[in-house]
């Protein structure tokens, strides 16, 4: 169960729909659409899209496509479907621009194979797996946020699992989208505030409860800093992948690394 | 701290919600949705600054003493006569305002010419006569809850406050009662989804009765027993309580059908003890309506259900029926719900899930919110009583009448008759064509 809930609020024409449990997190948008019943069908859409892209990077659902892969590809090659081409082609490359820092197989990408021929994928080392965890909410705000523009929405705040956020347009009453960031290990102590506009926020960052979820594929180690990472960028993956990445970056490779992105700002927070 | 200066701070606490839903950018669509309260805001009592309105009680009772000692918080505000025609009664309060002038004829005191305002408390059958009297007589006037004991007095008062350019307030504190006021704007905000229903209720464990001297004062005293003066629970208790209903259904019920009886209090009582009616909107939504004074388990409360969600009146409280919306989210829609724009803190590592504690309350109010327990038979403090009063003197002074309150009394104890004649009747009743005015939405 996704446990979904919206609800429309008329003084405002605001749309608020929210998935307690998608991709292991939670989703929250709200939109400013002028008609209940329109912004209810553009809710459906999205909910139908989270779904599908869950269902897709879900590696704990024995039937999703990365769960396939997982399965079938040793020294076999699997032919994915051309979206998840796509995406591969995208990690391949995010795996470059990072210096190998950002890895779906927490490993090393290098042991697996594309064939752009029959776009097959074949993983040459046993115990080779990949997970999307630091990859697919920010694609998943990138699809979102077109349907939203292809359904003329101007003004919208999508928040998943609060480390990704996209600020379409601005706030109703205001320039921008004025998001605070919080010390996860201090609540309450605001630690800043981004003025976001038609922007993608991505927060990468140990919690005192977690703090053994980010991997350095060339150590094979957690990152256990008591750090936090936050990065605007116009793309939400872009920011999803810088997040992650430089938050196990060495200082002095933050700059080659940012080097490879557009427009990027780059907050590092040491606890 | 001196006494006027108390009595200012006293008011200013009091107004300071007002001043809230003033404040906030765009605060005239808030007002707007209370109408009631424009007559009443920090802006107006300002010009009136430095005078008193001369206020004239007439019943001074439980609730009458009740009221004097709000009014005596009320720096805009003095007593100068009092009437009651049962001694003991005028005598408590003349001990509380010994400067008040004391009759036991409420005619002769409405013929003085230094009285502004008349504050009614007194048995149900009085109160068309009086109200009438105290507006032919020049007065502006307030007087308790249920309008009147019967239909036809309920029109009369509805047809002379059309004509007359005197203010006339009603005791529907709810009106004026902080919670409630926020309460209903975030359902009509959508909070809770689309109301499906509402269920009201009202229980207590005591005889509603009070002490008699001698018997032959038993019908004076127990005036709410007893049908030539009292329609009952229903005029007591229910009248708040659909008035509230028909706040948040933001229309009239067309029809109720119900049943009423003395089940536990049986000493020669008239009035049920023990009430079970239902009444049906257009869009078919209901309200249920019990009361009891056998048992007080379960309280006071006016539940307004929703299909997303339940907000509980009486006690400030809401609840969502599955998922519940993040807090900072729900704070960024509150904001934009009052035109605000500031900082929503939700960014951070990767939000861990948690299934959702079903049925966690939520509050309309940060801070101590005052809860009406139901149990008191006179009233409670903070409930929006002293500000009802305190506007019903301003307008005293301004003549300004108070949009929406008769009308809102007028309905709800038409309602509450109804209830008792689809009691008495055993059968539906419809909303009686002859007693409907312009200001009904069905």
């Amino acid at each position: 169960m996704n446990h979904p809930y919206s609800n429309y609020y008329e003084f405002s024409s605001l749309f608020h729909g929210s998935l307690l449990s998608i991709m292991g997190t939670r989703f929250d948008i709200l939109f400013v659409i002028e008609n209940k019943e329109i912004g209810e069908a553009l809710w459906d859409n999205i909910q139908t899209e989270l779904i599908r892209l869950d269902k897709l990077f879900n590696r704990f659902d024995t039937e999703s496509e990365v769960s396939q892969i997982n399965s079938s590809a040793f020294l076999s090659p699997y032919i994915v479907s051309s979206e998840m081409w796509d995406i591969l082609l995208s990690c391949k490359k995010y795996h470059q621009q990072t210096y190998g820092l950002f890895d779906i197989t927490l490993q090393n990408l290098n042991r697996v194979l594309l064939n752009i021929k029959d776009k097959s994928i074949i993983f040459v080392d046993k115990d080779l797996h990949i997970d999307f965890g630091g990859y697919a909410k920010g694609y998943a705000i990138d699809k979102i946020k077109n349907i939203l523009i292809e359904n003329n929405v101007q003004n919208s705040l999508v928040n998943f699992g609060n480390s990704s956020i996209l600020a379409l347009g601005k706030h109703p009453y205001g320039d921008c989208w004025s998001i605070g960031i919080e010390n996860p290990y201090q609540k309450g102590e605001m630690l800043g505030e981004y003025k976001l506009k038609d922007e993608a926020l991505s927060t990468s960052g140990n919690m005192p409860s977690n703090s053994k979820h980010l991997v350095n594929p060339f150590t094979g180690k957690f990152n256990e800093e008591k750090k936090m990472v936050s990065i605007i960028t116009k793309d939400s993956t872009d920011a999803e992948v810088l997040s992650t990445s430089l938050m196990i970056a060495q200082i002095e490779k933050r700059e080659e690394i940012l080097h490879h992105f557009n427009t990027s700002k780059i907050f590092v927070y040491n606890l | 701290m001196s006494p006027s200066n108390k009595n200012d701070q006293l008011d200013l606490g009091l107004r300071k919600f007002i001043k809230d839903l003033g404040y906030i950018a765009g605060g005239s669509v808030l007002l707007a949705s209370t109408p009631w309260l424009q007559s009443c805001t920090p802006e107006k009592l300002e010009e009136i600054k430095g005078q008193k309105a001369r206020i004239a009680f007439i019943g001074t009772g439980s609730r009458g003493v009740y009221h004097i000692h709000n009014l005596l918080n009320i720096p805009h505000a003095e007593i100068v006569a009092l009437c009651d025609n049962y001694p003991p009664n005028l005598k408590t309060a003349s001990d509380l305002c010994p400067k008040a002038k004391t009759y036991t004829d409420y005619k002769k005191m409405l013929e003085s010419k230094d009285i502004d305002g008349v504050i009614i408390s007194t048995p149900l059958n009085w109160h068309a006569p009086m109200v009438l009297d105290s507006l032919a007589a020049g007065k502006h006037t307030f007087c308790e809850k249920a309008m009147a004991l019967t239909m036809d007095e309920c029109k009369s008062i509805y047809d002379s406050y059309q004509k007359t350019n005197k203010v006339l307030y009603f005791g529907m504190q709810r009106l004026f009662d902080e919670k409630y006021i926020k309460a209903l704007q975030m359902i009509h905000s959508g909070l809770i989804g689309d109301i499906v229903g509402m269920r009201c209720h009202w229980f207590r464990n005591n005889d509603w009765r009070r002490p008699v001297p001698s018997p032959e004062l038993e019908r004076k005293i127990n005036w709410r027993l007893y049908k030539e003066s009292s329609a009952g629970l229903m005029t007591e208790l229910a009248t708040h309580q659909l008035e509230v209903s028909n706040w948040a259904m933001k229309r009239i019920p067309d029809s109720v059908i119900g049943m009423g009886d003395i089940v536990f209090w049986k000493d020669g009582r008239e009035v049920n003890d023990s009430i079970s009616l239902t009444y049906h909107y257009k869009n078919n939504v209901k309200t249920t309506y019990e009361t009891l004074i056998s048992n007080k388990f379960n309280g006071m409360g006016e539940q307004v259900l929703g299909n997303k969600g339940t907000m509980e009146l009486a006690k400030g409280q809401y609840f969502f029926e599955d998922a519940e919306p993040a807090p900072a989210i729900l704070q960024l829609i509150n904001q934009m719900e009052s035109k605000a724009f500031s900082t929503v803190p939700i960014a951070g590592p990767s939000w861990v899930p948690e299934i959702a504690t079903q049925h966690k309350p939520h509050y309309v109010i940060d801070g101590p919110i005052s809860i009406n327990p139901g149990i008191s038979t006179t009233g409670v403090d903070k409930d929006g009583s002293d500000l009802l009063l305190s506007a019903f003197c301003q307008a005293s002074i301004t003549g300004e009448k108070a949009k929406n309150i008769v009308e809102e009394c007028y309905c709800s104890t038409v309602l509450c008759l109804m209830g008792n004649q689809a009691i008495e009747q055993q059968k539906k009743i419809d909303f009686p064509e002859k007693y409907k005015i312009p200001y009904l939405n069905f």
